[in-house]
């Protein structure tokens, strides 16, 4: 009979504070739905392990571009550059192997670092809007990457020293989902064990109040850019393993949308002030269920995945704006 | 009792104008010392209008709508769009073509206005969405494929030549006289102007705020639609070649010219000296044989720096 | 005096911006332990700008601070007057809708428990729960800010007001300190039983604590305080004990507000004709009810007659009034322009075509600053300029705004080179000029006024004075908003007064002179 009382006195608490998270996260139901509505229609190919692995493999590209960036949207601001960094990176590591050797990966991090640190600096001191200055940072980074590749006479930016890293020690995790977790790691102690993510978002939901409470505003302004640039360069090391150790060297603006749907599809709304990481990273994993269980769906054309996102990042920004208003104040 | 202003606030306020003519003629002397034919020979001229009739026509809908405050980035999907339903469905139905692709681009512009002023949702990821859904539309529609119309006609849309100029030349300076006419002499011009100068000014006014912003937008699409059938007419074809990197210089041309990113400021005659600058240093660019990425970065480049001078910043608090 | 009880001393503090705007002229107030006093005052009396040198913002021209009979520095910034024991609740913009509750007390405050770049947040939490229980403030800890009623966000502000007083001392001084807390206007946004609720919470934290109350309403500050002192144009008028002395409202009132007579001018205007001749009634409000507003208001324009909605601040008036031009919604209710209903759940642009307009004298919100005065007077004004040459489209014929422009410059005798000077240019008087000038040619039905002469000199208040009874002249019919009741005996026929979101009485424009002493 006791025994009985004390589990419930355990379990209690677990379930309610499980309901809250449920609750508070919505994308949560949007992952039990698709797996329930993909695993049901065609189970054995959704459900197999190559597909679960491709699935992680997925999740782990795209959230390495989103969970960085999340930490500006917070401010209520924007920050596309993770294109730009992740992209011109690649070519950098490309570039330095020759000197560095397998050092060079290292360039990754602290590339997206000083990108960053630059959009912040340049953002508060010259007061220019983050969407602009950060979309010319990512186009700018973008093509130097293009011409980068049509100088140097090669098809491609490859660094075969790496493959190693292709490997994964542990089966069923494919290596670039381990290499994303560090990424995973650092933004989640950011977010909820510093004042970081506390400061961020009293700076997104009311910046004139975070001001007269005494936050130095200018200061988190561009440190939320700098590790939005550093964990973006950390994570890209995951996207140059998975790429086959290169980068892309095309330039395609509409993949920009990508990492701007996970973060909206997370549910961290654009204006700022709540939400960060730990959602964009169920909404990354929101938009890999779609879309790899989209295309396995018998009469459905890979080809027009541009229509599908599209409509998708539509839909769901017109349902955050809706689902967020009751969490907003007029 | 008016201030007297100092020169120095004279040239700051103005800038917006004397940077884009300063241009102009800077351009004007250096593409002259580089190629002593520029602008000499008739056959220049016309390689010319044809470099930049279609892109004023889509720069005048996208001017529209950063007057009025907003962006849209779908331009460039929804005329690579129009001009691939032209293109396809040219061989079935010949001209009527051209309604159904102008019926479907100014539904763009309708589904971004909306969501604009129904939902609140800003411009930009609006239109980043549409422009997917464009661009995906027009993959779905072409297969992958360029299609390439033979038939004269189609091609005469924009190629009769008037007078020594193409059709082209005479179907855009309408458009854009007729912009001009839109936003200087109509109610709905001056509503365009204040919603972008004074939002909650123009509220006060009595502006019907919300069907501004639907139908500015619709007319953006409209002109990026339209922009599309004379670039299909233009090259024969519709094809995937245009898309949304052309944003760029898209964008550069309109701020370049002088409209403020802010909005209220600005306007459509301006967008032409916008887009002449731009497509002569797109030439001169290429002269000089500078890669493609290489030029793209100096339009990107050259809009940041314009959109920062012309930013109104008294009007922004906070910037974000 | 009692020397004991006394706890701050701020004498013959002045300060005066830009060599010109005298804001305070050797104010001397005194703070004692363990009370609630109040500082009133009009827009403008110096309440803020002594409040600001008092927490450091920024420093007074003269004056001399004592604490407790010593003599001390005035604060350089924030932290420093924490230091000092003196912190301050902001009227607005203080909360930050989307911190959890034990996030938003410690703001700013973390230093003291981070290690190693991390947050004990158990630490915080636990300490969160002590200074609630302490201060008796019920909420949950991690609910979000904008979860909370807006007595309970106050009543937060106000915890950790205390709250970083205590952390910003360091151990040991920390017994011997009574917090000053400065509130400013605190009420303004609260509904009537969030204020009791408030002030409560205010009278059980005074064992401990003193406040410093700043505000405009009457009722409460006599109700709530201990010591009133009040402020007009910069100087200290006058000071209250009310353990001693007992005061009434109105003459509370009139030390606010002070006798002013040049309205006489205006004697020969004759009030309450529209009621006398008959006039239709253009405008009826029945049961305009919003919650937590304003209840049940229910009243009648005539044609030609103008109305105010009198009442301190807080009272519902500014609501009601931006409820009848559309910014602000009802609940329920009605209203009826001429005959017709108008559908309260409509919008600006709609009740503009229904005759309502609306003139705020707040010109960066109204006026188009980088306009010229022609298109600013245009705006609302297109059907008197437009031509239609093709039947569908319809064009702006330039000579007519000219014209049109200029008509209005010369009647309301502003001063611009040309109508096509840009309205930035303009002085305040002017650009007000250039707004009241469009509606003077617009001729609505109705227009409704909102602080119309704020904050301009008193040439350019007459003229428009001038202007709007004109307009009245001619059969406009008006509601008028406003702090200044002076403004309400010049302008209006009958004064509703409102008083806790409800119709107390209503005055016709000779009584309202009686009452207030005008």
């Amino acid at each position: 009979m006791s025994s009985n009382l004390r589990k419930g006195a355990v379990t209690l608490p677990i379930l309610t504070s499980a309901w809250r998270l449920i609750r508070g996260n919505p994308a949560i139901w949007a992952i039990f739905g698709l797996v329930i509505i993909f695993s049901s229609i065609v189970t054995e190919r959704f459900l197999s392990s190559s597909n679960l692995v491709a699935i992680l493999k997925n999740f782990a590209v795209t959230s390495m571009l989103a969970v960085g960036p999340t930490f500006v949207i917070l401010l209520g601001s924007i920050d596309v550059s993770y294109m730009g960094i992740w992209m011109f990176g690649g070519a950098l590591v490309w570039l330095l192997y020759p000197y560095l050797g397998l050092a060079s990966i290292f360039i990754y991090p602290i590339f997206g670092l000083l990108i960053g640190l630059f959009n912040g600096v340049v953002h508060v001191k010259a007061k220019i809007p983050s969407f602009i200055l950060t979309l010319a940072m990512t186009a700018v980074l973008a093509f130097l990457t293009t011409y980068v590749r049509n100088i140097s006479g090669v098809l491609t930016l490859t660094v075969p020293a790496y493959n190693f890293l292709r490997e994964s020690p542990i089966p069923y995790l494919p290596s670039p989902f381990l290499l994303s977790l560090p990424t995973i790691a650092i933004s989640i102690f950011l977010m909820f064990f510093t004042k970081l993510g506390t400061y961020l978002c009293a700076i997104g939901s009311n910046e004139e109040g975070a001001k007269l409470a005494g936050i130095n505003v200018e200061k988190y302004k561009i440190l939320a850019f700098m590790f939005s640039g550093f964990l973006v360069g950390l994570g890209s090391i995951a996207i140059f393993v998975h790429l086959g150790n290169q980068t892309r060297v095309d330039f395609d603006p509409s993949e920009l949308v990508r990492g701007l749907a996970a973060i909206v599809l997370g549910g961290t709304p654009l204006a700022g002030g709540m939400g960060g990481p730990h959602r964009t990273l169920l909404g990354a994993l929101v938009y890999v269920l779609i879309f790899n269980g989209l295309f396995l769906l018998p009469g459905v054309d890979p080809n027009h995945l541009k229509l599908y996102i599209g409509a998708l990042l539509l839909g769901a920004v017109v349902i955050a704006s809706k689902a967020l208003k009751g969490a907003l104040i007029a | 009792m008016k201030e007297s202003i100092s020169s120095r606030e004279w040239f700051q306020r103005n800038l917006n104008t004397i940077i884009p003519v300063t241009g102009l003629i800077l351009l004007l002397i250096g593409l002259r010392i580089a190629n002593p034919y520029f602008l000499t020979s008739w056959d220049s001229v016309i390689t010319l209008v044809y470099g930049m009739s279609f892109f004023l026509v889509a720069a005048c809908g996208l001017t529209l709508v950063i007057l009025m405050g907003s962006f849209d980035f779908s331009v460039p999907s929804v005329l690579k769009l129009s001009a691939m339903i032209f293109a396809v469905l040219y061989p079935s139905i010949g001209f009527l073509s051209i309604p159904a692709a102008l019926a479907v681009s100014s539904i763009f512009g309708f589904v971004n206005g909306l969501l604009l002023a129904r939902f609140n949702i800003p411009s930009f990821m609006v239109t980043l969405a549409t422009s997917m859904i464009a661009e995906g539309a027009a993959q779905v529609i072409s297969g992958g494929y360029t299609r390439m119309i033979t038939d004269p006609a189609f091609r005469a849309l924009s190629t009769t030549m008037i007078a020594g100029l193409p059709s082209i030349f005479y179907w855009t300076i309408t458009i854009w006289l007729i912009s001009i006419f839109l936003t200087f002499v109509t109610p709905f011009g001056r509503a365009i102007y204040a919603v972008g100068g004074n939002l909650v000014g123009a509220r006060l006014a009595g502006i019907n705020v919300k069907m501004v912003r639907i139908l500015t937008f619709m007319v953006c699409s409209l002109f990026a639609g339209f922009s599309g059938i004379l670039y299909a007419s233009q090259i024969q074809a519709g094809h995937m070649q245009v898309g949304v990197l052309d944003m760029i210089p898209l964008f550069a041309s309109v701020v370049v010219g002088g409209t403020a990113l802010t909005g209220g400021v600005g306007g459509v005659h301006r967008t032409l000296l916008g887009v002449l600058i731009i497509r002569w240093l797109d030439s001169g660019l290429s002269m000089l044989a500078i890669d493609l990425n290489v030029r793209m970065i100096v339009f990107g480049a050259i809009a940041i720096v314009m959109a920062i001078l012309t930013i109104d910043r008294r009007r922004i608090k906070i910037m974000k | 005096m009692d020397i004991q009880k006394q706890l701050l001393e701020a004498k013959n503090i002045s300060k005066t911006f830009d060599n010109v705007v005298k804001a305070l002229d050797a104010v001397t107030i005194e703070v004692r332990k363990n009370e609630i006093l109040s500082i009133v005052g009009e827009n403008g009396a110096g309440k803020s700008t002594l409040m600001k040198i008092l927490v450091g913002v920024y420093p007074p021209d003269s004056g001399e601070l004592y604490y407790i009979g010593q003599r001390v520095p005035f604060p350089r910034n924030p932290i420093e007057a924490l230091r000092r024991g003196i912190s301050i609740v902001y009227q607005e913009r203080g909360v930050i809708p989307h911190l959890k509750v034990y996030q938003f007390l410690f703001l700013g405050l973390e230093e003291k428990f981070t290690r190693l770049g991390r947050l004990q947040l158990e630490k915080i939490i636990g300490i969160a729960k002590s200074v609630f229980d302490e201060l008796g403030v019920r909420c949950d800890l991690s609910s979000y800010m904008y979860e909370l009623p807006l007595s309970t966000q106050k009543m937060v502000e106000i915890a950790r007001a205390i709250l970083s007083i205590r952390l910003a001392i360091s151990d040991g001084e920390a017994s011997d300190i009574t917090p000053i807390i400065i509130l400013d206007e605190p009420t303004a946004p609260l509904s009537i039983e969030e204020r009791d609720e408030l002030f409560q919470y205010l009278l059980n934290l005074k064992k401990n604590n003193s406040f410093i109350f700043v505000s405009h309403i009457i009722p409460e500050v006599m109700k709530f305080s201990d010591r009133i002192y009040v402020l007009r144009d910069g100087k200290l008028v006058a000071h209250h004990d009310l353990s001693v002395e007992k005061i009434s409202e109105d003459q509370l009132f009139r030390e606010i507000v002070g006798r002013v007579s040049y309205y006489e001018l205006y004697g020969g205007h004759e009030y309450g004709r529209a009621e006398a001749e008959g006039r239709p009634i253009l405008l009826s409000v029945r049961n305009l009810t919003k919650k937590g507003y304003y209840q049940d208001i229910t009243f009648d324009v005539r044609e030609g007659e103008c109305i105010g909605l009198f009442g301190p601040a807080g009272c519902g008036k500014s609501e009601i009034a931006k409820t009848l031009y559309g910014e602000l919604l009802a609940d329920s209710g009605k209203l009826i322009v001429g005959n017709k209903e108008i559908d309260i759940k409509g919008e600006p642009h709609s009740r503009l075509r229904r005759g309502i307009g609306y003139f705020s004298g707040e010109t960066g919100k109204e006026l188009f600053l980088y306009w010229p005065i022609r298109k600013n007077v245009s705006i609302v004004n297109f059907e008197k300029i437009v031509r239609r040459p093709l039947k569908i489209v319809s064009v702006i014929s330039f000579r007519a705004e000219k014209t049109l422009a200029e008509k209005i410059v010369k009647k309301l005798r502003i001063k611009a080179p040309s109508v096509d000077t840009e309205c930035y240019s303009l002085s305040g008087g002017s650009k007000q000029k250039v707004s009241v000038g469009k509606w003077l040619e617009k001729s609505p039905k109705i227009l409704i006024l909102e602080d119309p002469t704020i904050g301009i000199d008193v040439g350019a208040r007459e003229d428009i004075y001038e202007v709007l009874l004109e307009m009245k002249k001619n059969g406009i019919s008006m509601i008028l908003v406003s702090d200044d009741p002076k403004e309400y005996a010049i302008l209006c026929d009958k004064i509703v007064l409102i008083r806790d979101g409800k119709i107390q009485k209503l005055y016709a424009n000779e009584e309202f002179r009686k009452v207030m002493e005008l």
